[in-house]
C-alpha cells in the first residue's frame, strides 16, 4: 500500500498550477453576468494546455499513457484555480472514443487539440447521450463539434454555444439539422467498456469538485483570518471556525475518495471500478456544495457579490455535481445493487 | 497511489483467515470473560498490537497491518482487537526501559487488563484542569495519590490504570501533570460501576485515598503528563484504534442481506439512506487506509481530528439509519438496534468532544486564530 502522490505527480500538480494561474489571470468574472469575460480559450491557451499534452493524456492507457490519478491531478489543479479551460470535458469524450474503439487519428485530432472537439449528455445531464435528441454538449467552450457516440458511429454536430449557472464552461445546444461530419465507425458499448467509462468520468469529475472544495475552503480561511468583527478576527469566533473544520474533513474525505476511485477506475474489475466510481461521486457531490455553501456563508454579505468569488464555486459545484449524475441519482443506483430491486413505492 | 496488499501482506491475511477459520470468536455481545478470553486467545497467536516492538510482544510491523487485522476479524464478525494501543504507546514511547519491560509484556498479551484515568467530575474537554493529585509520601520513596476519576472505562476489571494526576501544584496548570501506572489492587482504590445510558456497564468512576505509588511508576519524566496525554489522544483518535470501522462494515451488511432477503421492508427513502450510509462507510474506509500510510513518514498529528470526525458522521448516521430501518422493533420491540444508535452518540462525546476536536482543527491544521 503506499497512499500519496508520487514525485512525477506532484510536479505535474506544479507545473498545472502554474498554467492554471497564468490562464485565470487573463480571465476575468467581471463585475456582474454581462461583462463576465468568455470561457473560450484564446489561441495561446488553447497552444499552451495543447503542447502541455493535458488533452491527449487518456490517447493512449497502459504504461504509454496516463493513469486515471493523473487525469486527476491536471483537472483538479484548473478547478482549484476556477480555470475556464475545457480540459475536463475533452478527457472525457477522449476516454468515451478510445474505450469504444475510435480510429487512431481521430483520437490522436482530439487529443493533440487539432480538432476541437466536445462531449454529450442527456439532456438530464446524467448519461453520455447515445443520440441527438435533447442532447447537451457540455465544456465545449471554443468547440469546433459537439460529439455524440452512437450505438456504432461518432457524429460531430455543430452548436449553439451559451453559459448558465457555471460562467466557466459552456453549454451546447445541438443543431441536429445542421451539417454533421462523421467521426468514423465505433465498436458496440459493452458493459465491461461502459463500466470502464463511467468509472473515469465520475473519478475525473469528482477531482474538479475536489479542486473547487480545496479554493473555496481557502479562500473561507483567509477571509476568517482577516475579516475582523467585534475587534477580533471572525475565524476566532467557534461558530465560525467550527464551520470551517468541518468543511476541512469533507475535503480531505474527498480526497480519499478521488484517489481510491482513481486507483479502482485503472486496477479493480470494470465492474467494481464503477460501483466504486459512484460511491465517490455521491460523496464528493453533496459535500462540494456544503463547502462551497460554507465559503459563501463565511464571507458573509462579500460572499453574495458578483465580486467576491464564492459564487462561482458554487456555480461549479452545483454543475459538476449534476454531470453524470448528482449524489441522488448515485444513491438509487448504488441501493439497486446492493439491496436488489426492492418494492417500488414510486 | 497504490492500494494493493503488498506479498507480505497477503501472507499475513492468509495467515490470519486460517487461524480465525479454526476459532469461535467472540462476538459483539459477548460478556468480559468471554472478552478478554478471545483477547488472550488473539494475542497469543500474535494479533495484538502487532505495530508494537516484538520484545514486548508486538510484531514491529507498520500501522498498515493493524487496519488489516481490523479488516479480518470484522469479516469474520469477531470483535475488534483489544483497545489498547494507545496506551501501548504512550509507555513504548514515552516510559523508561525497566517500566517498559515490566509493564508492556503483559499489556500485549492481555493477560493483564488496564484502563485509562484521565476525565474528573470537574474536568473533562478542560482536561488540563484536573484536580487529583500525586505527592511526595513521607519518606520520599514514592508518591501518594488523591483524588476522583470518572467515566473510567473497564475500571472494574482492570488491574492497571494509566492515571494523569498533578504533581506540581506550584506549575502552569498544563506543565504540573504527571502519567502514572498505578496498581488497581492497591489499598485506597475505591471503585463504583457507572451504568451508560444504553444499559452497559463498562463505565465507572474511581476514588484515589493516599494511594502509594513508586516513583518508578511514573511515565517519562513528572511534568510531562500533558504531552502524554496528548499523544495517547491522537492514537486513540487516529485510525489504528478505530476497531470497529471494519464491525461497523459486517453490521450494515447484515442490514443489506435483510432487505435484499425482504426480512426487512425499505422504502425508496429508507434504501437511499442505506446507500449513503454504505457510501459514507467506504469513504472512510478509504480515508483510513490514507491516513495509515501517511503514519509510515510521520507521526500522529491533528489530523487525528480530522479522521475521528469523518468518522463520528458515518457512525453518527449509520446506526440512525439502522434504527430507523428496524421501525417500530427498534423503540417497542428487541431494542438492539435502539441500543446501537444510543451508543453510537457517544463517537461524538468521548476520546474528546466533537466541538473540541473541531477546535483542534481550527487552529492546528487551519491555522484559524485562537478566541
Amino acid at each position: 500500500v503506499d497512499v500519496g502522490l508520487s514525485a512525477e505527480q506532484e510536479a505535474l500538480a506544479s507545473a498545472v498550477a502554474a498554467l492554471a494561474t497564468d490562464i485565470t489571470a487573463r480571465w476575468t468574472p467581471g463585475r456582474g453576468p454581462d461583462t463576465v469575460a468568455s470561457c473560450v480559450p484564446d489561441p495561446q491557451t488553447w497552444q499552451a494546455i495543447s503542447t502541455a499534452g493535458l488533452l491527449g493524456l487518456r490517447t493512449e492507457t497502459g504504461d504509454a499513457g496516463a493513469s486515471c490519478l493523473d487525469a486527476c491531478v491536471v483537472v483538479e489543479q484548473f478547478a482549484r484555480h476556477c480555470t475556464p479551460v475545457p480540459v475536463l470535458g475533452t478527457l472525457l469524450l477522449v476516454e468515451q472514443l478510445r474505450l469504444r474503439g475510435a480510429a487512431p487519428d481521430v483520437l490522436e485530432r482530439v487529443g493533440s487539440g487539432a480538432l476541437r472537439a466536445a462531449v454529450t449528455l442527456t439532456g438530464d445531464l446524467r448519461e453520455f447521450a447515445d443520440g441527438v435528441a435533447a442532447a447537451r454538449s457540455w465544456d465545449c467552450a471554443g468547440a469546433d463539434l459537439a460529439v455524440v457516440a452512437g450505438p456504432d458511429t461518432a457524429t460531430g454536430y455543430r452548436f449553439e454555444e451559451h453559459r448558465a449557472a457555471d460562467v466557466t464552461r459552456a453549454w451546447g445546444e445541438i443543431d441536429a439539422a445542421g451539417t454533421a461530419e462523421s467521426l468514423g465507425e465505433l465498436a458496440p458499448a459493452s458493459p465491461d467498456t461502459t463500466a470502464r467509462l463511467t468509472a473515469f468520468a465520475l473519478t475525473v469529475l469528482c477531482a474538479d469538485l475536489l479542486g473547487v472544495m480545496q479554493a473555496a475552503l481557502d479562500s473561507a480561511v483567509d477571509h476568517a483570518r482577516n475579516r475582523r468583527q467585534f475587534g477580533v478576527p471572525i475565524g476566532s469566533f467557534q461558530a465560525v471556525a467550527h464551520l470551517a473544520a468541518e468543511a476541512l474533513v469533507s475535503v480531505e474525505a474527498t480526497r480519499s475518495a478521488v484517489w481510491y476511485s482513481a486507483w479502482a477506475s485503472d486496477t479493480l474489475p470494470a465492474g467494481e471500478a464503477a460501483a466504486v466510481a459512484r460511491a465517490a461521486k455521491a460523496f464528493a457531490s453533496a459535500n462540494a456544495v456544503a463547502v462551497a455553501e460554507t465559503a459563501v456563508q463565511i464571507h458573509g454579505g462579500m460572499g453574495m457579490t458578483w465580486e467576491a468569488g464564492p459564487h462561482l464555486w458554487l456555480r461549479r459545484a452545483q454543475t459538476t455535481r449534476r454531470v453524470l449524475g448528482d449524489e441522488h441519482h448515485q444513491y438509487g443506483i448504488l441501493a439497486g445493487e446492493r439491496l436488489g430491486a426492492g418494492e417500488r413505492t414510486e | 497511489v497504490d492500494y494493493s496488499d503488498s506479498v507480505d501482506v497477503v501472507a499475513f491475511r492468509r495467515d490470519l483467515r486460517t487461524w480465525l477459520a479454526n476459532r469461535a470468536p467472540a462476538t459483539a455481545d459477548a460478556d468480559i470473560a468471554t472478552t478478554v478470553a478471545w483477547y488472550r486467545d488473539l494475542a497469543a497467536a500474535g494479533y495484538v498490537a502487532v505495530s508494537l516492538p516484538a520484545v514486548y510482544g508486538g510484531r514491529g510491523l507498520p500501522d498498515s497491518y493493524e487496519a488489516v487485522v481490523n479488516e479480518e476479524l470484522a469479516a469474520a464478525g469477531a470483535l475488534p482487537q483489544p483497545p489498547i494501543g494507545h496506551i501501548a504507546h504512550a509507555v513504548a514511547d514515552f516510559g523508561s526501559d525497566e517500566l517498559r519491560g515490566r509493564v508492556l509484556p503483559g499489556l500485549l498479551a492481555c493477560t493483564e487488563i488496564w484502563c485509562q484515568g484521565f476525565s474528573e467530575p470537574g474536568a473533562g474537554s478542560d482536561l488540563a484542569d484536573i484536580a487529583t493529585s500525586a505527592r511526595p509520601d513521607a519518606d520520599g520513596t514514592g508518591l501518594r495519590v488523591t483524588g476522583q476519576k470518572i467515566w473510567t472505562s473497564g475500571a472494574m476489571w482492570s488491574q492497571w490504570c494509566l492515571l494523569l494526576a498533578r504533581t506540581d501544584p506550584e506549575a502552569p496548570k498544563h506543565r504540573g501533570l504527571s502519567m502514572l501506572v498505578v496498581d488497581m489492587d492497591s489499598p485506597g482504590i475505591d471503585r463504583r460501576e457507572i451504568t451508560m445510558s444504553t444499559g452497559s456497564r463498562e463505565f465507572a468512576e474511581v476514588f484515589f485515598d493516599g494511594v502509594s505509588v513508586p516513583r518508578s511508576n511514573v511515565v517519562g519524566e513528572p511534568g510531562q503528563g500533558w504531552q502524554i496525554a496528548m499523544s495517547m489522544l491522537t492514537y486513540e483518535r487516529g485510525p489504528a484504534d478505530m476497531g470497529w470501522v471494519g464491525r461497523m462494515g459486517a453490521v450494515l451488511a447484515g442490514a443489506e442481506e435483510d432487505v435484499r432477503t425482504g426480512r426487512r421492508k425499505a422504502d425508496d427513502a429508507l434504501r437511499r439512506r442505506l446507500a449513503t450510509a454504505r457510501v459514507g462507510l467506504q469513504v472512510l474506509q478509504w480515508h483510513v487506509r490514507r491516513s495509515l500510510a501517511r503514519r509510515q513518514h510521520e507521526l500522529p498529528g491533528a489530523e487525528g481530528s480530522v479522521d475521528k470526525l469523518l468518522a463520528t458522521r458515518v457512525e453518527q448516521d449509520l446506526y440512525a439509519t439502522l434504527a430507523d430501518l428496524a421501525g417500530a422493533d427498534a423503540v417497542a420491540g428487541e431494542t438492539t438496534a435502539f441500543s446501537s444508535y444510543l451508543y453510537s452518540r457517544a463517537q461524538s462525546i468521548y476520546g474528546g468532544t466533537q466541538q473540541i476536536q473541531r477546535n483542534i482543527v481550527a487552529h492546528r491544521v487551519l491555522g484559524l486564530p485562537r478566541e
